[in-house]
């Protein structure tokens, strides 16, 4: 008798999990409609899911736990979800890649720390626990990306760097209309974006203001990373060398003279007050021995 | 003729024999020379050679007869990584800020630098605290590393010039010089710095390592160890193990004459003074005046609750 209760209100708990999650999904990605169609152009195999699933477990294993085993961090607020559960799969590729690069809240974004590449093979690797699950190929060709010229000339009136981004096709050139583009100063550890990622106007064209406050080399040198991304030539990428920053030359952090810093650089006052100690010292022993031998010599008298 | 025939034959014997003789005595004299120089060979084994470590920390044997003397300068006597790890990285000022608000005690950057330097368990470098100002306010988690500082009282204290600061503003400790008097661990108010009370983690499998200062392995017994910043890792243009560790997002590390901080986790770069400025950013105990290089962001908007048990062991250091 208490069995099937039991049963059924496992099995109604478990369906409004469902609908919660679905609910919980719907609601609070806003992916845009192009982002949502997207496909990968890639063939997910056992090849991609298994390169899929270390970078799982390097960077998204922490939160959302072993796919199907039910470990995700529950602590956290959203839940992240369990990433085999209906909710999740029955997001689309393209929704999963834009969830990977833009990140929310809690889940960081991976925009900057995997390639679109990588960030396939995870998704290849999360299909893998979906039975239902057939892929759409995108048409896309990645070798197209080659057909791309990319030009970005900087002006010194304006201050702003003007991008201009084409395609040789067969029948001429053709103006990349509505492609992403951003422009990055190349640095130490990773590389800072300068401004947002704007879109191409109808003749192909962008135009990115430089603060003048970025600091350089010695000579004032950066190394400007100029990057265009379109869903239908891919990813290219730009570098060149200016001399638009500030030129910085800041001396060693242990080049002042300080207490704690060696020998040869110790304060001026130590190094008086220590040798007037040393020679006071001398000096007053030489007197002890000096009147010692007037003693001598008066006893000997 | 015959009579000048008769004398080439005997003159031919007697120089024969002659030169037998020159021969014989002359083989004699080479093969007891050959021998005696083989036996001199063969008797000049380990007391007649020596190792010697060349400038490039490579052991070789030579023998003793054919060293000459070498004027000593600095550069030889310390180790190639010594030198390295004492000189730092020039044009180069390394930050550190902390997102308080992110932290969610997931303890990663704390097994990360424990496997990095081989640490026993129970000793850190970086560690994550449970901290509560007041009884009514909200307790957070704290990871905190060496704090780097322009103005060190530990390198000030050291009586053997073990510890120093760099021109990069990271602050090392060289367990080849270290006597383990501890008054840098008396000196320092962050408690930044351990001692290696017993033998460390890996003392077997690491012997034979060429110690390397920039990263303090292989520990030593009676020695101090720290936090590095991972100047070995940061050499290579890598950010430390703690940051790239963290799935949390807490971390940014970064070159302050670059006036840019990436994040260890999303591998996103800040301009440093801005992310300081907006997020009221601080140092520990800025009082002391010991000008810390890492930058705390208060915990503001937290997006995770604080677990009971350490709530708990948080309060336990409420002030009564």
């Amino acid at each position: 008798m208490n069995y099937p209760t039991k049963k059924l209100k496992s099995i109604l708990a478990f369906s409004f999990m469902i609908c919660f999650a679905f609910q919980s999904f719907a609601a609070s990605w806003n992916v845009p409609e192009d982002q949502k169609t997207r496909n990968s152009y890639i063939k997910f195999d056992a090849s991609t899911a298994s390169q899929g699933e270390a970078i799982y477990n390097a960077n998204c294993l922490s939160c959302h736990g072993d796919p199907g085993k039910g470990n995700n961090l529950k602590s956290l607020n959203p839940i992240p979800p369990e990433l085999s559960s209906v909710g999740s799969q029955n997001l689309t590729d393209g929704e999963l890649l834009y969830i990977l690069n833009t990140g929310r809240a809690v889940m960081p974004s991976f925009k900057n720390s995997l390639s679109e590449e990588k960030m396939w093979h995870v998704i290849s690797y999360l299909r893998g626990f979906n039975k239902n699950y057939v892929q759409t190929l995108s048409s896309f060709d990645p070798s197209k990306s080659k057909l791309v010229k990319l030009v970005a000339n900087f002006d010194k009136a304006k201050n702003a760097f003007l991008i201009v981004a084409y395609a040789n096709e067969k029948n001429g050139k053709k103006a990349l209309v509505g492609s992403e583009v951003s422009l990055f100063v190349k640095r130490r550890f990773g590389n800072l974006q300068i401004d947002k990622t704007l879109k191409t106007d109808g003749s192909g064209q962008a135009e990115i203001v430089f603060p003048n406050d970025i600091p350089g080399n010695k000579t004032g040198e950066l190394e400007v990373i100029v990057k265009l991304f379109d869903l239908n030539y891919g990813e290219v990428q730009t570098t060149s060398r200016l001399a638009i920053g500030v030129p910085t030359n800041k001396p060693g952090l242990n080049e002042q003279r300080a207490i704690w810093n060696v020998l040869e650089k110790a304060p001026y006052w130590i190094l008086f007050l220590y040798s007037l100690g040393v020679i006071s010292f001398l000096i007053f022993i030489l007197y002890i021995l000096n009147n010692l031998r007037k003693f001598r010599i008066s006893g000997n008298k | 003729m015959i009579e000048n025939n008769q004398k080439s034959n005997k003159n031919t014997r007697r120089e024969f024999l002659q030169n037998l003789g020159i021969v014989g005595v002359g083989s004699l004299l080479a093969g007891s020379a050959f021998f005696a120089a083989r036996k001199y060979d063969s008797k000049k084994t380990a007391a007649d050679r020596v190792k010697v470590l060349t400038a490039e920390n490579k052991l070789v044997e030579i023998e003793k007869s054919a060293i000459t003397e070498v004027e000593k300068t600095p550069a030889t006597q310390l180790t190639y990584l010594q030198k390295q790890g004492r000189d730092g990285i020039a044009g180069s000022r390394f930050v550190m800020v902390i997102d308080l608000s992110k932290c969610q005690n997931a303890r990663k950057c704390m097994s990360a630098c424990q496997n990095a330097h081989h640490l026993r368990p129970e000793q850190h470098h970086i560690n994550v605290l449970k901290m509560q100002e007041t009884e009514t306010t909200q307790p957070y988690y704290m990871p905190k590393p060496c704090q780097h500082c322009d103005n060190p009282p530990c390198v000030a204290v050291c009586p053997v010039d073990a510890t120093f600061k760099r021109q990069d503003g990271i602050v090392l400790i060289d367990n080849e010089r270290c006597i383990g008097c501890r008054f840098c661990i008396a000196a320092c108010p962050y408690s930044a710095r351990v001692f290696n009370w017993q033998e460390p983690l890996n003392a077997q499998a690491d012997e034979g390592l060429v110690y390397n200062v920039e990263l303090n392995v292989p520990q030593k017994k009676g020695t101090i160890s720290k936090c590095l910043f991972s100047a070995d890792r940061v050499r290579e243009g890598k950010l430390p193990y703690c940051v790239s560790a963290c799935p949390n997002g807490v971390y940014y590390f970064g070159d302050e004459n670059e006036d840019v901080v990436t994040n260890g986790t999303t591998k996103e770069s800040f301009r440093f003074k801005k992310l300081i400025a907006d997020n009221a950013g601080y140092t520990l105990m800025p009082e002391l005046g010991t000008k810390p290089r890492v930058y705390y962001l208060p915990p503001k908007g937290k997006s995770y609750p604080f677990q009971e048990k350490d709530r708990e062991e948080a309060a336990e250091h409420l002030p009564i």
